[in-house]
């Protein structure tokens, strides 16, 4: 099916709409949630957020392509329940992204307060902007589906350590541009 | 920065950056004429250079020479490093201030170092242990009208590593006067220089300018290359150079030792 049949299927509040979107995107929606969640009881709630929530988005959304707006909100929720329970044990791929985008961000510069996150992605955006292809796509698999190293070698048709170097490098880039745009200082 | 900004500052990424990366396409790689002509005619021209440096060495073998090469490239000069392992072969790097490149070298042999004088502010880096990285980012504290993000760092490379094309760029500061010397007692090779990078103003900051000195230190005949960087001040960093115990480790390294056959000596970061 496709994904405009699909959401028309949301349209007509037909409840068959969950049952092909979760049979076309169900695996990467769930990728997305385990990838930050880290266990499978939170990423099936998650799963089922995420639908609800699409749900609840068409109508009045028709947004495409589908399967980019159903990781978007899967990634929302799970970062929601992630920060909401950051007492518990940090074992997720998502934990490893971070503390790598945290480490490039802090290395031996103070950072100021007063930007929001709404800034920061303007410049992250931008910065994507400036890459070339695989480098953006390496970026977008690790920081955004929080994929691990060997999977994102795996689908760029690469090493590990190729992807290791280059992320390196990557962060090194995005950290002198931030601090070109003032966001580090 | 707190991890909660940076997690929200993700969820805001682009669609279509999302979108382009849900699978990957090797045909959105983008492999122009242009930069085939580039490698073909690099490698012709790099068996050329070979062939008269050959003929060169074997004419004035006992000629004395600079084991550094330093060179300004041009702002839109593409530094099209070779990576087999990867499909698009290469990464692609612009807008460099500075490369420099080494003889070809078939084998380096490895060092590791440590330092024998360092000034008052950094004595707590000082130990019997031999090392082949030192930073002193964690004393930045110790220089109030710092930069950027290092009192000094000491970071080793090798000769082999930059072959067929490699060099040492500097992508974001810009070299001042650069002084070439050879330092007898060590028996290497130093290019030294000041070099600054600014920032220019925006909203949230008057314009700012990042400073650093840069020492490089190379001995030919062992293949290895010493860089002292940082905001301690050229005259302490000359000082530590000049005092730093290198050793062997025994070990050789060739260039396929390397995965890559470049780097970039601005930051020092990780």
């Amino acid at each position: 099916m496709t994904d405009t049949e699909i959401i028309n299927l949301f349209f007509e509040r037909s409840e068959q709409a969950i049952t092909e979107l979760a049979k076309k995107h169900g695996n990467a929606v769930a990728r997305v949630a385990r990838n930050i969640l880290g266990n499978e009881q939170d990423t099936e709630e998650c799963v089922n957020d995420t639908y609800l929530g699409t749900w609840k988005a068409i109508p009045p959304h028709r947004l495409s392509p589908l399967r980019t707006f159903v990781c978007k909100i899967a990634r929302n929720l799970a970062t929601m329940k992630y920060h909401a329970s950051t007492a518990e044990k940090r074992n997720s791929h998502y934990d490893v992204a971070l503390d790598e985008l945290e480490d490039c961000f802090s290395d031996g510069n103070s950072v100021e307060d007063e930007f929001n996150a709404k800034e920061l992605s303007e410049a992250i955006n931008s910065f994507l902007a400036t890459l070339n292809y695989t480098d953006r796509f390496i970026f977008t698999r690790r920081y955004w589906y929080s994929d691990p190293l060997p999977d994102i070698a795996k689908m760029a048709n690469t090493t590990t350590n190729s992807v290791t170097v280059r992320l390196y490098r990557i962060r090194e880039k995005l950290r002198y541009y931030l601090m070109k745009e003032g966001l580090l200082v | 920065m707190k991890r909660e900004l940076i997690s929200q500052a993700l969820n805001g990424m682009d669609d279509r950056f999302i979108s382009e990366a849900a699978s990957f396409r090797p045909e959105a790689i983008q492999e122009t004429p242009e930069r085939i002509v580039h490698m073909k005619k690099k490698r012709i021209v790099s068996i050329a250079l070979a062939a008269a440096l050959v003929l060169a060495l074997g004419i004035v073998a006992y000629a004395a020479y600079f084991s550094m090469n330093q060179r300004v490239p041009d702002a839109t000069e593409t530094f099209r490093i070779n990576w087999e392992e990867h499909p698009s072969g290469y990464l692609e790097w612009h807008d460099a201030k500075l490369a420099i490149t080494f003889p070809d070298t078939a084998e380096s042999k490895e060092i590791e170092f440590r330092p024998g004088w360092l000034p008052e502010e950094l004595a707590s880096l000082k130990s019997d242990a031999w090392l082949g990285r030192l930073t002193a980012e964690q004393l930045a504290d110790k220089y109030p009208n710092m930069t950027a993000s290092q009192p000094m760092l000491i970071e080793t490379y090798y000769m082999s590593m930059f072959n067929d094309g490699g060099a040492l760029l500097l992508l974001y500061y810009t070299p001042e006067n650069i002084i070439e010397e050879h330092w007898d007692e060590q028996g290497v090779d130093v290019m030294r220089f000041h070099a600054t990078e600014v920032l220019p103003a925006n909203d949230r900051r008057p314009e700012q300018t990042l400073e650093q000195d840069i020492i490089l230190m190379s001995n030919p005949e062992a293949g290895w290359v010493v860089r002292l960087a940082g905001e301690a001040g050229m005259d302490t960093l000359v000082k530590v150079a000049k005092n730093l115990e290198i050793r062997e480790t025994g070990n050789v390294l060739t260039y396929n030792d390397f995965i890559d056959h470049y780097t970039f000596m601005d930051g020092g970061v990780g």
